[in-house]
């Protein structure tokens, strides 16, 4: 445990900082692990408190436009080919289907049925 | 020196030039899988139509050891010749001669042909592949440039002009290109106005040539060219394939095609499927419609919600503005105004009677879109239908909403005949909303609130969302069965071939840009 003086706006605070080595453990929140692969739910999982930031990159499919999610086609571990539909996306009164459009094996599915989305909202990455 | 010996002399010099940077240059231009300019001419005109201009210009720099550089044709081939028999005029820039790039006298060469091309009113076909600007000639060799894009402006809208990228194209050689008509790119070309190591430089991002300014990432992702093409041969086979639904010049009507059977077309009942929420290619439309199901896409990678491109009906050339409602549900956004309006005013410009095929849902809401301008953009859209005086046909295949139905050439700005298929809804929006807002006291007062939503919005469908209401108000002159859609357009083309519309005498409008 260490001390500190601080002033802010000319009031003096005393501060305690304790250093904490590499293998501290919290006991507040969990850190966001690494999604497992989704197992297709019975029903809508409450949304998580805090999204699990995804990794970008070329081989994440992305929501083109806001809408709702109205079927995911596709799990972890498939081949998909650039033709493949990996989700439907409701918007504007419309099914749209989203392509893979790459060749490769679907690594993590990264929404669920009736979730809605906005513009920009990873879907399905493809490894 | 007598008769005989000046005309060897004169071969002798020819040959030179012909020659450009020198047989070990023009071997590895091949290596690179690249032709060289004089290759590429001779196999994009009619064979042995080519007739060279200016073979013996030469630079007058004297700086930094450029009067020790003797630099054949000046790394630019121009001249004449014909695509299926037409004249247009060409260059060609020669990488072999020190990089292609531009000096003063590179550029004068250009620009005699430019002016000839506006002079005469034929098409000016650009073919770049230029380090960029020499920078020994400094200033001289910037000057060059602007009188390229001038003549660009001044010829704009009155020949066709066309760009094609096979080699570099960066700084500000870009702009040319950007001021023509079209531009093709083959693959492995580059476009940009700061290279890669620049940019590594400034900002410390890495990116590729390719991913910077590819041929891919133009047509996809900038929308800064139109066509991609495999390689050189297949690029100047799309080119004859672009020219021969243009016309030469502003004042010329476009070719005439090879007169095609004109009947009904029973496939076209079965393409929109009965669900108002389910998607299909509206290109299975338009191959329907047009002669040979022969259609060139402007730009099929860009924007794809909007599909843009030339045709022919019963042998009369025709642009097609089509929503895809593959794509984004067909909305109407920034990319898809931005590109439709460009190509409106090509076809106004050059008197290519303009088809609309109608199926929308209405602007992409977003915040992306309203932070990045869809107002002033989709305004361009509006614009460019209104001033547009050549023959305007639509038809509404199936939804027509709101905004987007009026910025898909309604009648109102100015559509000379509006047809809808029977299946066709249109209103100020689509049955969900507009019932939820109408019926709102009535839903929230039901016992079974979804019940009574899902009764009125069956009762707003069956009364608005048919064609019959705007039909009535003479909104649309016809409902037509999708069968005889080719027959209608093909009598409309010829009943409007003859249209004259005049407008106010004006300098020129102000688009919003």
């Amino acid at each position: 445990m260490r001390k500190f003086k601080v002033n802010v706006n000319g009031s003096l605070y005393e501060v305690e900082v304790e250093e904490l080595g590499g293998t501290a453990t919290y006991p507040t929140a969990p850190a966001p692990q690494p999604k497992a692969a989704p197992v297709p739910a019975p029903a809508p999982v409450a949304a998580p408190a805090a999204k699990a930031p995804v990794a970008g990159g070329a081989g994440l499919i992305t929501s083109p436009m806001p809408g709702v999610i109205k079927d995911v086609r596709v799990n972890v571990g498939d081949v998909v080919g650039p033709d493949t539909i990996v989700v439907i996306l409701e918007a504007m009164k419309m099914e749209n289907e989203i392509f893979a459009g790459m060749s490769g094996k679907v690594t993590a599915v990264h929404t669920s049925r009736d979730t809605s989305v906005n513009t920009d909202d990873p879907l399905v990455t493809i490894g | 020196m007598s008769e005989n010996k000046l005309i060897k002399d004169l071969s002798a010099r020819r040959d030179k030039v012909r020659l450009g940077g020198g047989p070990e240059r023009i071997a590895k231009q091949h290596e690179n899988g690249k032709l060289t300019a004089r290759e590429r001419l001779e196999r994009f005109l009619d064979p042995g139509s080519f007739e060279e201009l200016d073979m013996f210009v030469m630079h007058r720099c004297s700086d930094l050891g450029m009067d020790k550089q003797d630099l054949p044709g000046e790394g630019v081939v121009t001249g004449h010749g014909t695509v299926e028999g037409r004249q247009v005029f060409v260059y060609a820039q020669d990488f072999t001669t020190m990089g292609g790039s531009l000096g003063e006298m590179h550029a004068k060469k250009i620009c005699k042909v430019m002016d000839l091309a506006l002079k005469t009113g034929a098409p000016c076909i650009g073919i770049n592949d230029s380090g960029g600007a020499r920078i020994q000639e400094g200033v001289d060799a910037l000057s060059g440039y602007g009188q390229i894009f001038y003549r660009n402006v001044v010829s704009s809208g009155v020949i066709p002009q066309i760009s094609v990228i096979m080699g570099p194209c960066a700084g500000g050689a870009v702009y040319s290109p950007a001021l023509t008509d079209f531009v093709f790119m083959v693959k492995g070309a580059n476009m940009f106005i700061t290279g890669p190591q620049v940019i590594k430089s400034v900002t410390g991002e890495d990116v590729s040539a390719e991913q910077l300014g590819g041929a891919l990432t133009h047509n996809q992702t900038s929308g800064v060219a139109h066509f991609m093409c495999e390689n050189e041969d297949e690029t100047f086979l799309m080119i004859r394939k672009l020219l021969s639904f243009l016309p030469s010049n502003n004042l010329e009507e476009p070719p005439l095609g090879d007169m095609r059977p004109v009947g009904p077309v029973e496939q076209l009942k079965s393409i929109v499927p009965p669900e108002p929420n389910k998607a299909y290619d509206i290109r299975d439309i338009i191959n329907g419609f047009v002669d040979d199901a022969d259609f060139l896409e402007v730009q099929p990678l860009y924007a794809m919600n909007i599909v843009v491109g030339f045709a022919k009906v019963a042998g009369q050339s025709i642009g097609i503005i089509a929503n895809q409602p593959k794509v984004l549900a067909g909305c109407l956004d920034i990319n898809a105004s931005d590109k439709a309006a460009r190509f409106i005013r090509f076809c106004d410009a050059f008197n290519l009677p303009i088809v609309n095929l109608v199926d929308v849902p209405g602007f992409l809401p977003g915040t992306n879109q309203e932070y990045g301008g869809i107002i002033r953009h989709g305004a361009k859209m509006l614009y460019a239908y209104s001033e547009a005086t050549v023959p305007k046909v639509t038809i509404i295949v199936r939804k027509s909403y709101g905004g987007a139905y009026l910025a898909m050439c309604s009648r109102d700005l100015g559509a000379d005949y509006v047809a809808a298929w029977p299946n066709a809804e249109i209103a100020v929006m689509g049955p969900d909303g507009a019932a939820n807002i109408i019926f709102r006291r009535e839903i929230e007062a039901a016992d079974d609130k979804n019940a009574k939503r899902k009764e009125k919005i069956e009762e707003y469908r069956d009364t608005f969302a048919n064609p019959y209401v705007a039909a009535s108000r003479g909104y649309i002159d016809d409902v037509i069965d999708p069968a005889e859609t080719r027959v209608k357009i093909a009598k409309v083309l010829d009943m409007l071939s003859s249209k004259r519309e005049s407008r106010p005498a004006k300098k020129h409008g102000n688009l919003p840009v």
